[in-house]
């Protein structure tokens, strides 16, 4: 159906999508690089003088960048555990038939679409907070010592309350994957005599080996990002066990001016995130061609 | 799939999956009954489930204190806003993704979809920078522009997905019927691409509303959309449980309903059609 | 009016020519059958035709204008698609009359039209559905009507049938033929199945790999097939093609024998062989004989069509005996021997 007279029109209508994105995606960037370079404090204005490596340097050798890099992968870990198996044994349970499936099912995804500054303060005072949150008298209730869980356990705390956020993506993308699971696939697995766990094992797992990749990646990208959580909850702290990557190059590009060494975090994060992202392209690249 | 599952089976279940849905919905619950409690009850020891004296003064108190409309207004003009802009960049684009593929047609569209993957710390500074020299921060058009751009490619994503279930033949057929461009356009290509336009317009504006990294970086009093309003409820003066939770209710509830009319665009529109 | 006239056509994707120089001539009022296997380049040939593809070289000419540059909507053709290509959100009138509202008649017109080709097609009663609402069969109609009230200078059918199941496929075979031989409009027709051709066409034009290897009537290319390839392609089940020692005899690298040319007998005859599987159709048996020791491919098997009433056991030993005035000859390039 492509002729020449549509080629023409067709690269004319792709363009400003084209143009936009490479603008976007070119200009900050570019100038994030050339910042990383200079020694660039907005509390001391005056000459920006190049100095190379030095931001890097001091970025990368700075104990904070090691802690916040832990924190990082410690957050997306867990997250990312708790949220895909609890996702499968989910949309496993909603696979199933029983009496009001559409209503749990809204009541299940019902927590992604609440914004994360909402439940970020919501856990924080009314669930976790030690002296009037429900968690502490639920703990006296049960004759214990009230737990400061965001003084305590920060890190910990704040994963529980991201993955309650994306735990309903994860299930509705697994679920939806189940359901696209031919039940003749597995009427001629009980023919052959399996039973639940081999189906589940050589069955369904298979079959949900994509959507559980996909899962992954996706959220991969979104949870490196963490930030507005981690600035309504704890600021980062107690010193920085709460910190991540993302929330350490806000705190010294935009708590504490430096320009430069924001700068150069923020192209660490960039690559951090480049690597995996091609892991994801190329998952989705695939998918094009089916 | 029509086999017979038994009753008692089905029972079970059905106590499983029910008791699971509202310990994961729970939080929100608890937040909708809080904010319907004095403030008083909202702390009382043990809480009061639901027996305590209904109220809705927490609602008028909050729209008072911080004036939730603006808010919810900045909200409005910045979901809506990037999305319809996004949309209007984006259809043609994925237009002739759909329709007129080319050799590279796949490699826009994975470069497109590379830019989403951009940390947004990566680039912070810079347009933090440009924003401040510009009179752009705490500007909605400043956020609207940002927000365009970084949900552009999940709208052109969603728009080539829907486009390409619509049979080329369709298409080919109208250009047989006599159909030139624009009547192409006009007569089939609009109304069957309506319903994917729709739900894409629905996802966008529900991720836009939630977005809480450049709204919260960019604006400060006059811009603020909600996701900040509500962070400033984040300070200890702030901590009043009934009047938090009101202005969270409020904060959430539009975006719930829309939400739960869109989950199979969300698992589509996230996973960039890897999943349907 | 419909003369259709391709010359020197080509068609390349890439680097790819997949039609590579033709020439052919469509005449006013004849049902022109493009048949082949799949991949051979018939639908690419239809679509040239109908402009839905840009030729890359050569020239096409509808009723002696000049059409390679024209888009599809200027053609004056109309194409039959093989998913119908019905407009999902419009009810079945708005989908007949869409090419007459293409075309800037009025309503009252358009009315008037759509009306006359529902009643020849049986839709009057489903006018006002959408197609979602519609069998296959009823589909089929829609986009036949669709087709046939803009009075185009030809009909273009693209594997029509395929999604039909094989009764009502017969049905809408006739159909077709009666709408032909009632608008004596000029019709070109795709299809992959031979008996459709057979049936169908004034004229079949044999595709392989973008090239025509033979053009004529049914009986022209059942009777005289040209080469090798059209005689295994025209013709069901499908001809016996015997080369060797026993085409040697006959003076040809190869020999073909259809079936229905083949006498079985269990006394005697010129080959011996043993029944394998036998098909009853009831008016015909076709028997695959086995063992004959005649070279005849790799299955080593020969088909014969016998009496109904014929009885032959998996097994037994049988007899065949070649017309021999319908025995075809061809070279060693596949050519028919005159």
């Amino acid at each position: 159906m492509a002729t020449q007279h549509s080629r023409a029109a067709a690269r004319l209508m792709i363009s400003p999508a084209v143009l936009l994105l490479l603008a976007w995606m070119i200009v900050p960037l570019a100038m994030t690089l050339y910042f990383s370079t200079l020694r660039y404090n907005l509390l001391m204005p005056g000459a920006n003088p190049f100095v190379g490596w030095e931001n890097y340097h001091y970025f990368l050798t700075d104990p904070a960048f090691t802690t916040a890099l832990v924190n990082t992968l410690l957050l997306v870990g867990g997250v990312l555990v708790i949220t895909v198996v609890g996702g499968i044994l989910l949309g496993l349970l909603l696979d199933q038939p029983f009496w009001g499936q559409g209503i749990v099912r809204i009541l299940v995804i019902a927590p992604f679409f609440v914004m994360p500054t909402v439940s970020a303060l919501v856990w924080k005072n009314m669930f976790m907070n030690p002296v009037n949150g429900l968690f502490a008298y639920l703990f006296k209730a049960v004759g214990l010592q009230p737990f400061d869980f965001l003084a305590q356990a920060p890190l910990a705390s704040i994963i529980l309350i991201v993955s309650w956020q994306w735990l309903p993506f994860a299930t509705l993308i697994l679920l939806t994957a189940l359901q696209s699971l031919d039940s003749e696939q597995l009427e001629a697995a009980e023919m052959d005599g399996a039973g639940f766990f081999s189906k589940f094992f050589f069955i369904m797992l298979p079959h949900l080996a994509r959507a559980i990749t996909v899962v992954i990646l996706i959220q991969t990208i979104f949870l490196l990002s963490i930030f507005a959580e981690i600035l309504v909850t704890t600021n980062g702290g107690p010193g920085l066990a709460s910190t991540n990557l993302t929330y350490l190059v806000y705190a010294q590009s935009l708590l504490q001016f430096d320009v430069g060494l924001g700068s150069a975090g923020g192209i660490v994060a960039v690559i951090l995130a480049n690597i995996v992202a091609i892991f994801l392209m190329r998952m989705i690249g695939k998918n094009l061609d089916a | 799939m029509a086999r017979a599952v038994s009753t008692q089976r089905k029972a079970l279940v059905t106590v499983v999956a029910w008791v699971i849905g509202i310990v994961i919905f729970f939080p929100i619950l608890w937040t909708i009954l809080t904010s319907f409690k004095t403030e008083a009850e909202a702390i009382a020891s043990p809480p009061s489930f639901l027996f305590f004296d209904w109220t809705t003064e927490n609602y008028g108190e909050v729209q008072a204190r911080s004036d939730y409309f603006r808010h919810f207004w900045n909200s409005v003009i910045i979901s809506v806003g990037s999305t319809v802009l996004g949309l209007i960049i984006a259809v043609p684009a994925a237009w002739a993704m759909a329709f007129v593929p080319g050799k590279r047609t796949k490699d826009v569209l994975m470069w497109m979809l590379s830019t989403k993957m951009l940390p947004p710390v990566g680039v912070l500074i810079p347009i933090y920078l440009l924003f401040r020299d510009t009179g752009l921060l705490d500007t909605r058009i400043g956020l609207v522009g940002v927000l365009t751009l970084i949900n552009l490619p999940i709208i052109v994503w969603m728009l080539y997905t829907y486009f390409k279930e619509i049979p080329g033949e369709i298409l080919e057929a109208c250009r047989m019927d006599g159909a030139m461009l624009k009547e192409e356009i006009l007569y089939i290509l609009t109304p069957m691409a309506v319903p994917g336009i729709a739900s894409t317009l629905l996802l966008n504006v529900i991720l836009a509303w939630n977005e809480a990294f450049w709204t919260l970086n960019l604006t400060a009093a006059k811009a603020a959309p909600l996701t900040a309003f509500i962070a400033s409820y984040s300070s200890p003066e702030g901590l009043f449980y009934a009047k938090l939770s009101a202005a969270s209710t409020m904060a959430i509830a539009p975006i719930l309903i829309l939400g739960w009319f869109s989950q199979k665009q969300l698992v589509r529109g996230l996973t960039f059609g890897a999943v349907k | 009016m419909g003369n259709i006239t391709l010359s020197k056509v080509t068609k390349s994707f890439g680097d790819v020519q997949v039609i590579p120089p033709l020439d052919l001539d469509i005449r006013e009022g004849e049902f022109v059958v493009f048949v082949g296997p799949s991949g051979c380049g018939k639908s690419t040939l239809l679509r040239l035709i109908a402009g839905l593809e840009d030729v890359t070289s050569g020239e096409i000419r509808i009723d002696d204008r000049n059409a390679t540059e024209l888009p599809p909507a200027k053609r004056g053709l109309a194409m039959v698609f093989q998913s119908y290509a019905l407009y999902p959100h419009m009810s079945v009138r708005k989908n007949i009359a869409f090419p007459l509202r293409m075309a800037g008649l009025d309503k009252a017109e358009q009315d008037r039209k759509v009306e006359a080709a529902a009643k020849v097609l049986n839709l009057t009663d489903y006018l006002d559905r959408r197609p979602g609402q519609l069998s296959g069969g009823q589909r089929q109609r829609v986009a036949i009507g669709r087709a046939i009230v803009r009075e185009p200078a030809a009909f273009l059918f693209d594997e029509p049938l395929s999604n039909l199941d094989a009764a009502l496929r017969v049905g809408m075979r006739l159909e077709i033929s009666e709408l032909h031989e009632r608008l004596k409009t000029t019709m070109i027709y795709v299809t992959h199945d031979q008996v459709e051709a057979m049936t169908m066409a004034d004229k079949i034009v044999v595709l392989r790999a973008g090239n025509i290897e033979q053009v004529g009537s049914p009986l022209e290319l059942y009777h005289k097939p040209r080469n090798l390839f059209v005689a295994g392609f025209i013709g069901s089940p499908k001809m016996n093609l015997i080369s060797g020692a026993e085409a040697a005899k006959h003076d040809a690298k190869h020999i073909g024998i259809r079936p229905e040319h083949l006498k079985a007998s269990k006394e005697s005859g010129v080959w011996k062989g043993r029944v394998g599987v036998s098909e009853h159709l009831g008016s015909d048996t076709f028997i695959h004989v086995h063992d004959t020791g005649l070279a005849v491919g790799e299955e080593d098997m020969v088909t014969v069509r016998c009496d109904g009433e014929m009885d032959a056991r998996h097994g037994d030993t049988i007899w065949l005996t070649p017309d021999m005035e319908r025995l075809h000859r061809f070279d060693d390039k596949g050519l028919r021997i005159t």
